[in-house]
């Protein structure tokens, strides 16, 4: 029974990676900045597998994009992407959907719960993402997060509220 | 029946499809890296090389450029924002808005780069099997301990089976809900919801019953891959590729 389930969570996290690489596509232009719904997905990775699977869906994600194959925004890959200035994103959604996991598995699945993990792992990619486009572009901070950060909140406050009906009709099909 | 995305492997029998994988990955890496470092005259050499390549693997021009429909906004953002934001000699000047001549040259680089990259993924993905990618990955992957490459490189070729399978099914689920009238309804909120609740929902399922086809079929991961063998003509290819990311960084 343990292999069994072990083959299911390998599939949907298999299948959460390949649904990032689509959102990654998928761009909904809504105001200044189209809303990519990449991270919308990695959201749900955490929310749905908890914090170990998690991990290893967007692992599999970022190690396809390294290796070249065209799964990040834009449909540009390589590994080039970790070093340019978006690559600080990428690598914050390894510690961000790890926390993401961990918050959930220790609550009761409710709303409120779900987003205050996922806006600590907002706040956790952020963290990384502005930090490294700082060192990069060496803009000052307050420069930075009006590129980097500010432009894109409202569109993660609607990804937020999004996640939550998603994951609510999700978790039975998963937990069977 | 999904129809082929730009990215789906096609069935040739050209050189490229006949490469070592393992090979064909190096020269990914090493293409994408000395682009980074190219100018114009040897961008233009990589380019024909590449197209070149594309087109002996049986791709069309037409195709190829239907790789580049989703890109060319970014490219275009990505230009504009360098043609502003880099100091020089103005070109045309709007209040306080100025296109330099160098912003120009230095967008249309970083452009042109991205391009490459592309093009060398294209020609990568599609005359490369899952199945080889996924040896290779394991072969990459198994010098490291505490590493599940196995189950890393059957995740891997799981990804590039399911994107296609997402795109069909959120064809499929958008049809029903225009067949049921869904354009009668002006507020995006409700039709986003009763889009993408089902279409979530439908590909677990389809996940699902994959899982269940792959447990019915004694899957484990103690099984044969394809066989990886590196020949004369992988060496060779190796040498022509070094010498031409020599001649580039040159």
């Amino acid at each position: 029974m343990i292999a069994a389930k072990q083959l299911h969570m390998t599939v949907y996290a298999s299948l959460l990676a390949a649904l990032t690489a689509a959102g990654a596509y998928l761009a909904i232009p809504i105001g200044p900045v189209p809303i990519i719904l990449q991270n919308l997905f990695i959201f749900l990775s955490g929310l749905l597998l908890g914090s170990k699977w998690g991990v290893a869906s967007v692992g599999v994600y970022l190690l396809a994009g390294a290796l070249g194959l065209p799964v990040f925004a834009g449909g540009v890959a390589g590994i080039g992407r970790f070093a340019g200035p978006t690559g600080g994103y990428l690598l914050g959604f390894l510690p961000a959907v790890y926390v993401i996991g961990w918050i959930t598995e220790r609550t009761r699945k409710r709303a409120v719960s779900d987003v205050l993990a996922m806006v600590c792992g907002s706040l956790i990619i952020y963290a990384f993402g502005v930090t490294w486009l700082k060192t990069l572009t060496g803009m000052t901070l307050a420069n930075t997060l009006a590129v980097g950060m500010y432009p894109f909140i409202l569109g993660d406050a609607l990804k937020i509220a999004a996640a939550v009906p998603i994951a609510k009709a999700l978790r039975p099909v998963i937990n069977r | 029946m999904a129809e082929l995305s730009a990215f789906n492997f096609r069935p040739g029998s050209s050189v490229l499809h006949g490469l070592d994988v393992r090979f064909k990955l190096l020269f990914l890496v090493l293409i994408s890296v000395t682009s980074l470092k190219a100018y114009p005259v040897s961008l233009s050499v990589l380019t024909l090389v590449l197209v070149a390549a594309l087109l002996h693997a049986q791709r069309s021009l037409k195709s190829i450029f239907k790789a580049f429909r989703y890109l060319i906004v970014l490219l275009a953002f990505i230009f504009f924002a360098r043609a502003l934001s880099v100091p020089g000699s103005a070109v045309i000047e709007f209040k306080a808005v100025s296109i330099t001549r160098e912003g120009i040259y230095h967008g249309a680089m970083v452009c042109w780069r991205l391009v490459i990259v592309v093009l060398t993924g294209l020609a990568f993905v599609s005359t490369t099997r899952p199945s080889e990618i996924k040896a290779a990955v394991e072969w990459l992957l198994n010098p490291f301990p505490f590493i599940p490459s196995k189950r890393i490189a059957t995740m891997m070729s799981l990804v590039v089976r399911f994107i296609p399978v997402i795109f069909d099914q959120a064809r499929e689920t958008a049809d029903a809900q225009r067949a049921r009238g869904v354009d009668n309804r002006k507020n995006p909120v409700y039709r986003l919801q009763k889009l993408g609740i089902p279409l979530m929902r439908r590909t677990f399922e389809r996940a699902d019953k994959l899982a269940v086809a792959m447990e019915a079929r004694c899957y484990s991961e103690n099984r044969t891959d394809p066989g990886l063998r590196a020949g004369l003509r992988d060496w060779t290819a190796l040498f022509v590729v070094i010498c031409l990311c020599m001649f580039i960084v040159v």
